[in-house]
């Protein structure tokens, strides 16, 4: 055991020494984040609203301004004409046309409510979705604000985390996912293959060091710099960015260890077929690529086509993004998760099964 | 002298070739020894089962004291190997080569003298992949003393250094010779056999075909009536090149 953890710290200590691995380890996934948070480039919290008053009354003016007041919708005024206009052209997600007749009181019996007519943006279907969602909710709180009735149904926790969802919230647990998964894979692979085929293996089991304690050591350094690596992104997620971690982190840090213990498994799966260094960067693209546009590391899962959409949901990325995005964005709890979970165990079993049997520390 | 290695009718078949068909010797305790014969005779094969890294067919082959045939594993405690194209961890500084071995024996060690011993002690915080070729050799041999070897393995210890750098590992060897320790070597260099080994073993498709020092090897062949003819010449090429060049070890 004192071996084990012996030969743990002196891996670590050369690892801080070894500045491309430091780099894709550790500051690129950092990068990814930065870009892609400053850059907002997702858009996926805002909503663009486009309001047609035709009635511009105290009523409708109360409306307008509570929707303005919802931090996902961003809410511009103008005639019929330019935001349909502004919709046809994809400015807009979602234009709500308010009649001239607009007015907040108790319907009386037999006679019509005013009608509120929304167009909505096909091509942006997940911001209509949530556009409506909120529509609905501040309609039903006026509702029942107006006729003095308390909700039959709670929906106030619902209504906090569709406002508050940023696009770096939504991205945060997807780079943790996806540097679990460099770190896991690549660590694997660019270590083992090459140390293979230098001869450094061959030169380590030449002393009485045992397969088991040489193996053991190796996987510890990748989960403790697997732990690291997400303690540090979602330390820079909180306070640069302002992420909101609503479920709990050592919740986060049990999928990370999993979700390391799985890709690690997955890598040496992999490695048992790379023979030389050369082969491993290609390798390393044709498993880890499909997964970062597939498993939802950028972008919602919904934009992936239908045909593709059975590869994504077996893909091993996508129970581990899933898991800490549940955990991450809506806190969801171990049981709330626990079919993710049973993915990762799975491809987790899978991959050491290959590994197992296929897997040589030399040639 | 007592024998360190005793090698009796050692196999190994790889499919149809026979990589080392019925070898026998032995090597003394304290000597230097060195099995040579062209590429492919089967001596890294044969070094490879007597340091515990293969499996013999059939056979024994006893070091310091253990038959590595029934326990390939156990031997390694007891010996140093340097293997011919392998390679230490990247990112290690130079001292930390020789703790990371002496780790993987369970041993603590003072990596400092073992450096001095083998002349790097300046190149202690230089990683490994950073030194030359002469100076990693050194380095392979320090790591391969960090458990107090019986016997040390050395697989062409000095292919690929220039004259310099191979005459100053001759020096080296000479030294662990000094302190006691059994030195176990291949190689393809003739005059590096002659001027440091006290016996060597001629190998070649996969037997044993000569074995004495390498005086009593020279005597038997003239005896039996070879002759070339003599050139009475008193220096040769790698004089001139290390009376031109020096003897001073070079940095890479």
């Amino acid at each position: 055991m004192a071996q084990i953890v012996g030969y743990t710290a002196k891996l670590l200590r050369a690892y801080t020494r070894d500045w491309v691995a430091l780099f894709f380890g550790f500051f690129f996934p950092l990068i990814f984040m930065s870009l892609f948070g400053i850059l907002n480039f997702g858009s996926f919290g805002h909503v663009a609203m486009g309001i047609v008053d035709n009635a511009n009354n105290a009523d409708s003016q109360a409306f307008r301004a509570g929707l303005a007041k919802i931090a996902t919708l961003q809410v511009t005024s103008g005639s019929s004409e330019d935001e349909l206009a502004a919709l046809q052209k994809g400015d807009r997600d979602i234009v709500l046309v308010m009649p001239a007749d607009f007015r907040i009181a108790p319907a009386r019996p037999g006679s019509a409510v005013p009608t509120l007519t929304v167009y909505e943006n096909q091509g942006r279907g997940e911001q209509v979705a949530v556009g409506s969602a909120i529509l609905t909710q501040v309609i039903d709180q006026m509702s029942f604000g107006v006729t003095q009735t308390a909700p039959v149904v709670a929906t106030k926790r619902e209504a906090v985390q569709g406002r508050n969802l940023k696009y770096v919230d939504f991205l945060t647990p997807g780079i943790v996912g996806m540097t679990i998964m460099q770190l896991g894979i690549a660590g694997v692979m660019f270590t083992f293959v090459v140390d293979r085929q230098r001869g450094v293996i061959r030169r380590i089991m030449a002393t009485p060091l045992s397969r088991r304690n040489y193996m053991a050591a190796h996987v510890l350094e990748r989960l403790i710099l697997a732990i690291l690596q997400v303690l540090i992104l979602v330390a820079v997620a909180v306070f640069a960015f302002k992420v909101n971690i609503v479920g709990s982190l050592p919740l986060v840090l049990l999928i990370t260890l999993l979700g390391s213990g799985m890709f690690l498994c997955f890598g040496f799966a992999v490695s048992a077929f790379v023979t030389t260094e050369n082969q491993a960067p290609a390798i390393m693209q044709l498993v880890t690529l499909p997964q970062m546009f597939l498993s939802g590391v950028f972008f919602s899962r919904d934009a992936v086509p239908a045909f593709l959409k059975p590869v994504s949901d077996a893909l091993p990325l996508t129970f581990l993004n899933d898991a800490l995005r549940q955990v991450s964005t809506a806190g969801a709890g171990i049981l709330d998760i626990r079919a993710d979970l049973i993915g990762i165990v799975v491809w987790a079993a899978i991959t050491f099964f290959i590994a197992f049997r296929f897997f040589k520390l030399e040639t | 002298m007592a024998a360190i290695v005793s090698v009796r009718d050692l196999t190994k078949h790889y499919g149809q070739l026979k990589a080392v068909d019925g070898v026998s010797f032995d090597v003394a305790q304290g000597e230097v020894f060195a099995l040579l014969g062209p590429n492919g005779a089967g001596k890294t094969t044969t070094v490879e089962i007597l340091e515990g890294l293969r499996h013999a067919d059939s056979g024994t082959a006893v070091v310091a004291g253990i038959d590595v045939t029934k326990d390939p594993s156990g031997v390694k405690e007891r010996i140093g190997v340097q293997l011919q194209s392998s390679a230490f961890p990247e990112n290690f500084l130079a001292r930390e080569i020789v703790e990371l071995f002496a780790l993987f024996y369970k041993r603590k060690v003072d990596a400092m003298a073992l450096l001095r011993a083998v002349g790097l002690e300046d190149k202690a915080k230089q990683k490994s992949e950073k030194l030359s070729g002469g100076q990693r050799q050194r380095l392979s041999i320090a790591v391969a003393m960090v458990n107090e070897p019986q016997v040390l393995f050395l697989d062409e210890p000095t292919t690929g250094l220039d004259p310099q750098a191979r005459r100053n590992l001759w020096e080296l060897i000479r030294d662990i010779r000094k302190r006691g320790t059994t030195v176990f070597l291949t190689t393809h260099y003739l005059d590096e056999a002659e001027v440091l080994c006290d016996r060597v073993a001629i190998m070649d498709s996969g037997r044993i075909i000569a074995q004495d020092t390498p005086r009593a090897l020279i005597e038997s062949l003239l005896a039996r009536g070879f002759s070339k003819p003599m050139l009475q010449q008193q220096a040769n090429l790698e004089d001139v090149f290390l009376d031109v060049t020096g003897h001073a070890l070079r940095e890479e």
